[in-house]
């Protein structure tokens, strides 16, 4: 059991990012409520930053020059902080479009259409 | 003889045709006629003095112009020859064709096409010594189809008029059926003999059914261009044209293109005695089915129209007997009577502004002495009476084939006097023929010109002006001085006019038969028949015609209603080929058109491939929705293609 836990550590926390990102980004493109949509980007953004954690935690490679014990930590606080910042943007935007059009249903702006 | 100046014949003309088409329409009136007369008027003089040349030193001129193509063996020259034969037809087709011109001047004076006519007339000219001079059948088919082209272009000269036009058109599709076979003919000539040029081919020693084959696909485009059964139907219809070119183009010369073919290739067509029996048979049917269909025509020009028909048919038996020199002399005297009668005619339409139903006329001979005159003496020449043109022509046409010895089996060739009955059969169904002629010509005559005047009322019968008239009395004057060219050498042995005959202009330039010359035969006896029919014919038809006008029509056919029907409705010819060949064509036509055209090349060309680009777009431009959401998932779906590529399988 210690050794299991010992041997695959890394692979939990990269298994559990990607079924994190895999259900942020379904909601991304399945959930038609654009609050949603935003919350499901944030939850991609985090499991990005569990991946980065697991990472720092157990590096590729041991020792490299490239990277110390901190980088990974580092990116996530750019990665919260940028995402604190888009979540304002977005939110803004919905704002703005549910004064225009009432609706907040993504598929209803298909304005991109050729 | 090798000479420089051959080409000037037909190059004048050419030119003249260029300067009347292309500037004709913003120079003065004047100079359109003085172009095109003069053109015309310098090839003849130049061709005189050619013919006078010609003699023992120089029995023919040759000049070498240009070389028009080679490839491999086949060199084609644009090369002309002026013999004695050449030559004759080159003084008939530039002097006949001089006087059309001026009479045009007068009958085309107040159309305003008449610098596009004076072109078209020209170029015609110029077509026609191409085709006459040619030394080769290239060269020929060349001036064949010029001919050809500007015959479409004059019988369609009223083109607005959709019949007229309809006219043109039918008359360049049964000549291409017959250019078909002309162009078979070069075909195998040139496979066997390796050239095209007359000396060449005529020297050449071909297989019977080589020779066979090839006149026999030759006679196809004289058919087609000299109006012989099958293929006459469209002359009737050209006498759409204005009526000096009717003169021109389908009495006087286009029309003997074919005799003149077939008399220049005379040893081409003497070594395939089958084929001579053909064509023999060919020209006497013609002559009697046309003389038939002239009996009861009511438009004076149709009744000219089936007469050439019917002569032509006269020239072809001729060739077909053996006698080239009789039916190029038939030729000959034909187109100063005949060129003479369709400009009689002109006169009498252009008098009475534009009526060309005989019904409508009678008594002109008060209004119109002059053409009237002129008128009867073509007339007379026509039917074949002493002392006009006409006589010695055709009865050396009868009497030839009398006697000939020419005629063979299509596949054994000459060993024998074969079919010995042809030559009588043609004799008796050409005097019969010569009756008939005489007696349509006299009808004709007289309706026209004799009795009371049938028009209406506000039409006045005008002679034409002198520029008309003048030609009509030197057509009818050579109409009859005609005569001393066809007079028997016997009789001008010894004298100052046997340097003047026919028979001397063109010795040595046929090809005698195989069987040999026709024995000896006394002319008396035929030329005794040949009177009485000929007499014989005018009585009868002054007995019908003369008192009683149209009259005389009820009377001939009062018990046979049906047969007078069927030849005022040309027995059918033109319903059965409707019905033979348009309708199946029609059909033919319209099956491909909706397979091949609508549902092929439209159906999968020009609508097929927009319509699948169309539908390659309309799939493309799902991906493209506008919803935001479907391009993440595509995006998704690719990243996760792309890493499972990558990662698990590389």
């Amino acid at each position: 059991m210690e050794e299991f836990f010992h041997a695959h550590q890394a692979q939990h926390y990269l298994v559990l990012g990607a079924m994190l990102f895999a259900l942020g980004a379904a909601g991304v493109v399945l959930r038609r409520n654009a609050i949603i949509v935003l919350m499901s980007i944030e939850l991609m953004l985090n499991a990005v930053n569990l991946t980065f954690l697991a990472f720092s935690r157990f590096p590729l490679v041991p020792d490299s020059p490239m990277g110390s014990f901190l980088s990974g930590h580092a990116a996530v606080f750019f990665v919260i902080a940028t995402a604190a910042a888009e979540a304002s943007v977005g939110l803004a935007i919905i704002i703005a479009v549910f004064r225009s059009r009432t609706s907040i249903n993504v598929d209803e702006f298909d304005t991109l259409k050729l | 003889m090798e000479v420089t100046w051959l080409h000037l014949i037909p190059l004048l003309p050419l030119v003249g045709a260029a300067i009347c088409g292309l500037v004709g329409k913003w120079i003065p009136k004047s100079w359109v006629y003085a172009v095109a007369l003069a053109s015309v008027l310098l090839s003849f003089l130049i061709g005189l003095r050619a013919f006078i040349g010609l003699g023992e030193q120089a029995p023919l001129f040759h000049e070498l112009w240009f070389n028009w193509f080679s490839a491999g063996s086949l060199h084609v020259d644009m090369a002309f020859m002026f013999d004695r034969l050449s030559g004759a037809l080159t003084l008939v087709v530039t002097g006949v064709g001089f006087l059309i011109h001026v009479y045009s001047v007068g009958y085309m004076e107040e159309d305003p096409g008449y610098w596009r006519y004076f072109s078209y007339l020209n170029l015609f000219i110029a077509a026609m010594l191409t085709l006459v001079l040619g030394d080769n059948l290239v060269a020929m088919f060349v001036g064949w189809e010029g001919v050809g082209l500007c015959s479409y272009l004059l019988i369609g000269f009223w083109f607005t008029d959709e019949e007229k036009a309809y006219a043109g058109r039918k008359a360049f599709v049964v000549n291409r059926i017959g250019d078909f076979g002309f162009l078979i003919g070069i075909f195998i000539l040139f496979n066997q003999v390796g050239a095209v040029g007359f000396a060449q081919i005529n020297s050449a020693a071909l297989p019977l059914d080589v020779a066979s084959m090839a006149a026999l696909c030759l006679f196809v485009g004289a058919t087609g261009k000299s109006a012989q059964l099958p293929l006459y139907i469209w002359l009737p219809d050209a006498m759409a044209g204005p009526t000096p070119v009717s003169a021109l183009i389908h009495a006087a010369t286009m029309v003997t293109a074919g005799v003149y073919m077939v008399a220049r290739l005379s040893h081409l067509y003497v070594s395939a005695p089958g084929v001579m029996a053909v064509v023999a048979v060919v020209g006497v049917l013609t002559a009697l089915f046309a003389a038939c269909l002239a009996l009861v025509q009511r438009d004076i020009k149709r009744v000219l129209a089936f007469s050439t028909c019917s002569q032509l048919g006269y020239m072809v038996a001729a060739l077909g007997a053996g006698s080239a020199f009789a039916g190029f002399f038939h030729l000959g005297t034909h187109a100063f009577f005949k060129a003479c009668l369709f400009l009689g005619s002109g006169a009498v339409i252009h008098g009475l502004h534009g009526e060309q139903d005989i019904q409508k006329m009678g008594g002109l001979r008060k209004y119109m002495p002059s053409t009237r005159t002129t008128f009867m003496i073509a007339t007379i020449a026509i039917t074949g009476v002493l002392p006009l043109s006409g006589f010695f022509s055709k009865d050396e046409i009868l009497g030839q084939a009398l006697h000939t010895r020419a005629f063979g089996f299509l596949t054994l060739g000459y060993s024998g006097p074969h079919l010995a009955f042809l030559g009588p059969l043609i004799y008796a169904v050409g005097s019969f023929t010569a009756l008939l002629t005489s007696f349509y010509m006299w009808r004709c005559y007289f309706l026209t010109f004799s009795g009371e005047y049938r028009g209406p009322e506000n039409v006045h019968p005008h002679e034409s002006p002198s520029v008309m008239t003048v030609p009509l009395w030197i057509l009818a004057a050579l109409s009859v001085v005609g005569l001393v060219l066809g007079l028997p050498q016997a009789w001008v042995h010894g004298t100052w006019l046997q340097n003047w005959t026919w028979e001397h202009f063109t010795e040595g330039v046929f090809s005698r038969p195989r069987g040999g010359p026709p024995e000896e035969f006394s002319p008396y006896l035929g030329y005794g028949i040949a009177l009485i029919v000929g007499w014989g014919g005018w009585a009868s038809s002054r007995a019908l015609y003369y008192k009683r006008g149209l009259a005389g029509d009820e009377l001939l056919t009062a018990r046979i209603h049906a047969v007078r029907r069927a030849l005022a409705n040309k027995l059918y010819v033109d319903e059965l080929y409707d019905f033979i060949v348009v309708r199946p064509l029609w059909a033919l036509a319209r099956g491909l058109f909706r397979l091949v055209d609508a549902t092929i090349i439209d159906g999968i060309f020009v609508n097929g491939i927009p319509a699948l680009i169309a539908w390659v777009g309309a799939m493309a431009r799902r991906f493209q929705n506008g919803d935001v959401q479907r391009y993440l998932a595509v995006t998704a779906l690719g990243v996760a293609a792309l890493l499972y590529v990558f990662l698990v399988r590389g």
